[in-house]
C-alpha cells in the first residue's frame, strides 16, 4: 500500500491543483501534499513494513501494475520526496502566471518519477518513464527563458527517441520470455544468446545514456538547464538525471550481463571523456546555471563510468552518491536562484563581494561548494571514495584520468564561490540583502543532511545493502 | 477459340485504357478510358466463365460452375452506371464553374 | 445482417427526412437516432439477440472481429455527428442528402467488414466510394472542391478498373470468387504462362488497395482531396472511411497472400511500401503550414503504421487493427471538428488558443498526443500493438526501428500545433461561437482517449468476453 500511496498522492494532488483559481492556494497547496508524500517516503524506511503492491492491469497484454521498494529504490524515492517540498519552499517567493497549472504538472513529474523508481514491471516502468517526461516538456515551454520552445523541443524529441527505442528493446525482451510477461522476475530469467543480448542492449541504453546523459549524448541538457525555470532544473538535474543511472542498475545491467561486459570498455571512455570535456568547459563558463549544469554532466559520468566498471564496492558508492548529487545540487541550484532574484544576473563577472551583504548565504554556499568537490566530512566524500574505490580495482589508469576532473571540479567550483562572495563589492551588489527566511530554512536543512550524513554515513551504506529486485 | 486469344485482346483493351488515363487530359476522354478498362474486365470475364464451365461440363452435364463469373459482369455494368452518372455530374459541375474540361485547367486556376 | 439492412434504410429514411423536415437542426437529431438504432441493432447481433437472417448462399459471413468493427465505426461516427453535425449543416443546403450519404457510406463499411468473397468486395468498395465523390464535391460553387472531387473521382474508378482486372485474372486462375481457394486449376490451357495469372491478379489487387488507402506510391491523391474536400468531410473520409479500408484490405490480404508463393517477396514488397509510406507522409508534413493540410499527410503516415497489420499476421494485429482504428478516428474526428470551428486554417491561427478556448486547447492537445502515441492517450497502445505484432513476426526488426524513428518525426508536427495553442501569443479566432454542449462533448471524447491509454482493456474486453 506504502509504494502506491507514494505515487497515489502526488497524481490526486496534481489533479486537484488543476482546478484551483487562486495562485497562492494552488502553492500551498502543492507544498501541502508534497510533504505529505515526503512523510509517507519516510515511513517507507522502516524495515518492518509491507513494501509491495500489486494489481491487475493488462492482463491481455500480460503487463501487471506491481511496484516494490528495495534499497536502491528506497534510496530514490527518499530524494524524490524530499526535493519537491525542497523546491517548492524555496521558491515559494516565484510568482508564476497560471501557478496552478505549473504546480499541477510538478505534482505530475514527481508522480511519474516516483513511479520510475517503484515500477517492477517493465511496461508500468516505460509508462512513467514517459509521464516523467511530458509535464516538463509543457513545464519548461510555458515557464523557460526566451529560447525555451526550441531547446525544451530538442531536449523532448532526444529523449523520445530514447524511450520509443527502449520500447522496441522491452517488446523484444517479451517476446522472449516464455510466459509473455512483463514482470520483472521473468525479464531477469531470461536466457539471452549473446547477439540477442548485443541487439537489445544497445535499445536500452541509447534510451539511458540520453537521460543521464552520458557523452557525446550529453548536448540537450546545458541548454535545457538553462532555459528551464529554476524550480524545474532542480528537479531535471537533482532527481531526473537519476532516471538513467537508477535504470541501468535495475533493468540494463541484470538483464544483458554479457552484453554489459562486452561494451564496458567502451561506455567507460566515453563516460570518462564526457567527465573531462565537461569540467574543461565548467572553468569557462560565467554563468552560474551552466557551471552547474556542466558540472552535473562530470559527476553523471563519474557514476556511469563506476557503474559499467562492474565492481559491488563501486556500486555502493553509485547509489550513495545518486542521493547526495541531488542534495548537493539542488541547493546550488536554490543559490544561484536566489543570487538571479536578487541580483537580477547570474555572470560571475557582473558579481563580485556578496560575502560582505549576504554573510549566511556565504557559510552555507561554502559548505555546499565543499559537498560540491566531495571534501571529507561532507557527503559527497563517502560516496566518491567508494566510487574510486571501485574504478581503481577496475583500471588504475582510468581511474587516474577520472581523478584529474575531481581537481577540475575544485576548481571551478572554488572559482565560483571566490568570484561571486569574496573580493571587492560591485555596483550590483551593492545593496544586496540577507537572503529571505524561507530561502534560509531550506538551505539550512540541506547543509544539516549533508554535514549529517557526512560524519554518520553508516545508515546510507546499510541501505545500499538491500537489493533484492 | 484458345482462351489465350481472349486473354491477350482483354489485356490489350485493358492497358490501352490504362494509358489513356494516364496521357490524356480532357475528363471526358479519361473517362472513356476507365469504361474501356471496365469492359476489357467484363470480356476477359465472361472468357473465363464459358471456360471454366466448359472444362466442367466434361465430368458433369449439368454443372453450374462458371455462371458466378456472368453473374459478376452484370454487378459490374450496374454498378459502371452509377458511377457513370456520378462522375458526369461531377464533370458538368466543373464544366459550369471553369466552361473546360480539361483537368489541368482547375490547378491552373488554384494557382 | 442487421447492419449492413438498417444502415441502407437509414440512408433512405434521410433522404425523405429531408422532404419533410424543413429545420436543419431536426434532421440531425433524426440522423443521430438513426445511427443509434443502427448501433443497437448492430449490437443484438453482437451479442446474438436477434439477427435479420436473410441467406446470402455464402457471399457474406460474419464474424465477431468484424462486428465489433462496426461498433466501433458506428461509435466513432456519433462522435462525427454529434461534434460536427452543425458543421455538416453549414455546408450546403441539401443537409439531409448529406447525412443520407454518410449512411449510404456506412452500408459499405458494413459489407466490407463481412464479405466473404471478391464479389461482395467489390460491391462493398463501391458502395463505400460514390457516396464519397458527392460529398466531396459538396461544395459546389468552389473550385477547389470541384478539382478534390473530379480527382477522387477519376482515381476511384481508375482504381477500381484495376480492382476488377485482378479480380478476373484471379478468378480465371482458381474459378472462384471464394477467398480461400488456392488451387489453381490447370484449365487455362494453351496459355503458355498460365501460373502467372493468379500472382498478376493479386498485384494488381493489392495495388488497387493502396489506392484506396493511399499508401505511397500511391498516395498522391490523397493531399490534394483532403485538402479541397469541405474540412467536415475531410474528417470522414480520412478516418472512418480510410479505416474500413484498411479493414477490408487485411481482411482480403490475411486470406490471399499466400497466392503469391512463399513468404520473402511479399514481404519485402510491404516493407518497401510501408517504409516510403511513412517517409513520404512524415517529411512532407513538417513543411506544411496548413493544420488541414497536414493533418492529411499525417494521415498518409498513420496509414503506414496501419500497414503494419497487413506485414505481420499474427493474433495482435487483429486487436491492433481494432485498437488503431478507434484511437486514430476519435483523435482525428476532434481534431477536424475544432479545425472547422477555427478562422484561420494555418500554423499561426491556432496562436494562443490556450488563452481565449482553454477547453478546445486542452482536448486538441489531448488528441495530438493521442496521434503522436504518447502513453497514457489510446494512440500508445494502438502504436504499441502494431510495433507487437511486428516484433513478434520476428526479424523485422528494422522496420519497427525505422517506423519509430518516423514516429519521433511525426511529434515534430504534430507539436507544432500544441506550441502554436500555449507556448506563441496570439488571438486564435473562431468562426461560429463556441457552444457549451460542444465542449462537453470534446471533453467526453478526450475522456475517452485517456481511458483506453490507461486501461484499453476497456475496449477490447467488449470484444474478447
Amino acid at each position: 500500500m506504502i509504494p502506491l500511496l507514494l505515487i497515489l498522492i502526488p497524481v490526486v494532488s496534481a489533479i486537484l491543483t488543476f482546478f484551483l483559481k487562486n495562485g497562492n492556494a494552488a502553492k500551498n497547496w502543492a507544498l501541502i501534499a508534497s510533504t505529505a508524500t515526503l512523510i509517507v517516503g519516510l515511513y517507507a524506511l522502516c524495515p518492518v513494513c509491507k513494501l509491495e503492491f500489486d494489481a491487475t492491469w493488462l492482463p491481455l497484454l500480460g503487463s501487471r501494475f506491481s511496484l516494490s521498494l528495495d534499497g536502491l529504490s528506497k534510496m530514490l524515492v527518499l530524494l524524490t520526496a524530499i526535493s519537491f517540498p525542497v523546491v517548492f519552499a524555496s521558491t515559494y517567493n516565484n510568482e508564476y502566471k497560471q501557478s496552478n497549472a505549473f504546480y499541477g504538472l510538478m505534482l505530475l513529474t514527481q508522480a511519474g518519477l516516483m513511479g520510475v523508481f517503484l515500477a517492477s514491471d517493465c511496461l508500468l516502468f516505460y509508462f512513467f518513464w514517459e509521464l516523467a517526461l511530458i509535464p516538463v516538456y509543457f513545464l519548461c515551454s510555458i515557464w523557460g527563458g526566451e529560447k525555451r520552445i526550441a531547446v525544451t523541443f530538442k531536449f523532448f524529441v532526444y529523449t523520445f527517441v530514447g524511450s520509443l527505442l527502449m520500447l522496441i528493446g522491452i517488446l523484444y525482451l517479451y517476446f522472449q520470455t516464455p510466459d509473455h510477461s512483463f514482470a520483472i522476475k521473468s525479464f531477469y530469467a531470461l536466457k539471452l544468446s549473446a547477439s540477442q543480448q548485443n541487439l537489445a542492449f544497445w535499445l536500452f541504453f541509447i534510451a539511458f545514456a540520453i537521460k543521464m546523459p552520458i557523452f557525446p549524448l550529453h548536448t540537450w541538457q546545458p541548454d535545457a538547464y538553462e532555459q528551464s525555470p529554476t524550480a524545474v532544473t532542480m528537479i531535471l538535474s537533482g532527481v531526473m538525471v537519476k532516471m538513467g543511472i537508477y535504470a541501468v542498475i535495475r533493468w540494463l545491467i541484470p538483464i544483458f550481463p554479457s552484453a554489459t561486459v562486452k561494451y564496458a570498455d567502451i561506455i567507460i571512455i566515453a563516460s570518462v571523456i564526457g567527465m573531462i570535456y565537461a569540467s574543461l568547459i565548467a572553468i569557462k563558463q560565467d554563468d552560474v546555471k551552466r557551471l552547474v549544469a556542466y558540472s552535473s554532466i562530470a559527476h553523471i559520468g563519474l557514476m556511469s563510468a563506476v557503474l559499467f566498471s562492474l565492481k559491488t564496492i563501486g556500486w555502493n558508492g553509485v547509489m550513495i552518491q545518486m542521493f547526495n548529487h541531488g542534495i548537493n545540487v539542488i541547493g546550488l541550484w536554490i543559490v544561484a536562484d536566489a543570487i538571479e532574484q536578487k541580483l537580477g544576473t547570474r555572470k560571475f563577472s557582473e558579481l563580485g563581494g556578496l560575502a560582505q551583504k549576504a554573510p549566511v548565504l556565504a557559510i552555507l554556499l561554502v559548505v555546499l561548494a565543499f559537498a560540491n568537490v566531495a571534501l571529507p566530512l561532507t557527503n559527497a566524500f563517502v560516496g566518491e571514495f567508494l566510487m574510486f574505490n571501485g574504478l581503481f580495482q577496475y583500471n588504475f589508469w582510468i581511474a587516474g584520468v577520472a581523478g584529474i576532473s575531481i581537481i577540475l571540479g575544485a576548481v571551478y567550483t572554488l572559482n565560483m564561490v571566490q568570484k561571486i562572495f569574496y573580493g571587492q563589492t560591485v555596483p550590483a551588489t551593492q545593496n544586496a540583502l540577507e537572503i529571505k527566511g524561507n530561502v534560509q530554512f531550506v538551505l539550512i536543512i540541506l547543509v544539516l543532511v549533508i554535514i549529517g550524513f557526512g560524519v554518520y554515513p553508516q545508515p546510507m551504506i546499510d541501505l545500499t545493502k538491500h537489493i533484492h529486485p | 477459340m484458345p482462351i489465350q486469344y481472349y486473354i491477350y485482346l482483354a489485356l490489350s483493351l485493358f492497358s490501352i485504357g490504362v494509358v489513356g488515363v494516364l496521357t490524356r487530359r480532357n475528363a471526358i476522354i479519361i473517362f472513356m478510358c476507365i469504361e474501356l478498362m471496365l469492359n476489357a474486365t467484363n470480356l476477359l470475364l465472361v472468357a473465363f466463365s464459358k471456360m471454366h464451365h466448359a472444362v466442367a461440363l466434361a465430368s458433369n452435364t449439368a454443372t453450374q460452375v462458371g455462371i458466378e463469373g456472368q453473374l459478376f459482369v452484370f454487378f459490374i455494368m450496374v454498378v459502371a452506371a452509377a458511377e457513370v452518372s456520378v462522375g458526369l455530374a461531377i464533370i458538368v459541375m466543373m464544366y459550369r464553374n471553369t466552361h473546360s474540361v480539361d483537368i489541368n485547367f482547375l490547378n491552373r486556376l488554384k494557382n | 445482417m442487421n447492419a449492413i439492412i438498417l444502415s441502407a434504410l437509414c440512408g433512405v429514411v434521410m433522404m425523405f427526412s429531408g422532404i419533410l423536415l424543413k429545420n436543419k437542426s431536426a434532421i440531425k437529431y433524426v440522423a443521430i437516432a438513426a445511427l443509434l438504432v443502427l448501433i443497437i441493432g448492430n449490437l443484438f447481433q453482437f451479442y446474438g439477440i436477434y439477427t435479420i437472417d436473410i441467406d446470402s448462399k455464402g457471399l457474406l459471413s460474419f464474424d465477431r472481429t468484424g462486428l465489433f468493427f462496426n461498433t466501433i465505426i458506428f461509435v466513432a461516427t456519433l462522435a462525427y455527428f454529434i461534434l460536427s453535425g452543425s458543421d455538416i449543416e453549414r455546408a450546403g443546403p441539401d443537409v439531409a442528402e448529406y447525412f443520407a450519404l454518410i449512411f449510404f457510406v456506412l452500408c459499405g463499411v458494413t459489407i466490407l467488414t463481412s464479405f466473404n468473397g471478391l464479389l461482395m468486395f467489390f460491391i462493398g468498395i463501391e458502395i463505400l466510394s460514390i457516396p464519397l465523390y458527392i460529398l466531396t464535391g459538396s461544395d459546389k460553387k468552389n473550385l477547389k472542391s470541384n478539382e478534390a472531387s473530379l480527382k477522387y473521382f477519376l482515381m476511384g474508378s481508375f482504381s477500381t478498373g484495376i480492382l476488377l482486372m485482378g479480380i478476373t485474372l484471379i478468378y480465371g486462375a482458381t474459378g472462384s470468387f471464394g477467398l480461400q481457394s488456392t488451387t489453381i486449376k490447370s484449365a487455362v490451357t494453351g496459355f503458355s504462362s498460365a501460373g502467372i495469372l493468379a500472382p498478376v491478379g493479386l498485384v494488381l489487387l493489392f495495388i488497387s488497395m493502396c489506392f484506396k488507402v493511399s499508401a505511397a506510391p500511391f498516395h498522391f491523391w490523397a493531399p490534394d482531396v483532403y485538402d479541397g474536400a469541405p474540412s467536415v468531410f475531410t474528417s470522414f473520409m480520412a478516418t472512418i472511411v480510410k479505416a474500413a479500408g484498411f479493414f477490408a484490405f487485411i481482411k482480403l490480404f490475411a486470406a490471399k497472400s499466400e497466392d503469391f508463393g512463399p513468404g520473402p517477396a511479399w514481404k519485402l514488397i510491404l516493407f518497401v511500401i510501408i517504409v516510403a509510406t511513412l517517409f513520404i507522409g512524415n517529411i512532407t508534413a513538417v513543411f506544411q503550414q496548413s493544420v488541414k493540410r497536414m493533418l492529411a499527410y499525417s494521415s498518409i503516415a498513420q496509414a503506414g503504421f496501419m500497414l503494419f497489420a497487413l506485414y505481420s499476421t499474427n493474433d495482435f494485429t487483429k486487436d491492433g487493427i481494432l485498437l488503431y482504428t478507434a484511437a486514430y478516428s476519435f483523435a482525428t474526428i476532434g481534431i477536424f471538428s475544432i479545425l472547422t470551428k477555427m478562422e484561420d486554417y494555418s500554423l499561426d491561427g491556432f496562436n494562443g488558443l490556450s488563452k481565449s478556448q482553454p477547453v478546445l486547447a486542452f482536448t486538441n492537445t489531448v488528441f495530438f498526443l493521442s496521434l503522436s502515441g504518447i502513453p497514457l492517450t489510446a494512440g500508445f497502445f494502438a502504436k504499441y500493438y502494431m510495433l507487437a505484432s511486428a516484433i513478434k513476426g520476428g526479424g523485422s526488426l528494422s522496420l519497427v526501428i525505422i517506423a519509430v524513428l518516423f514516429a519521433a518525426v511525426s511529434v515534430y508536427y504534430y507539436f507544432k500545433v500544441i506550441q502554436a495553442m500555449y507556448f506563441k501569443e496570439g488571438v486564435a479566432a473562431t468562426n461560429t461561437p463556441i457552444t457549451g454542449n460542444f465542449k462537453v462533448a470534446l471533453i467526453v471524447l478526450a475522456a475517452i482517449i485517456v481511458i483506453l491509454g490507461i486501461y484499453p482493456t476497456a475496449l477490447l474486453g467488449f470484444y474478447y468476453f
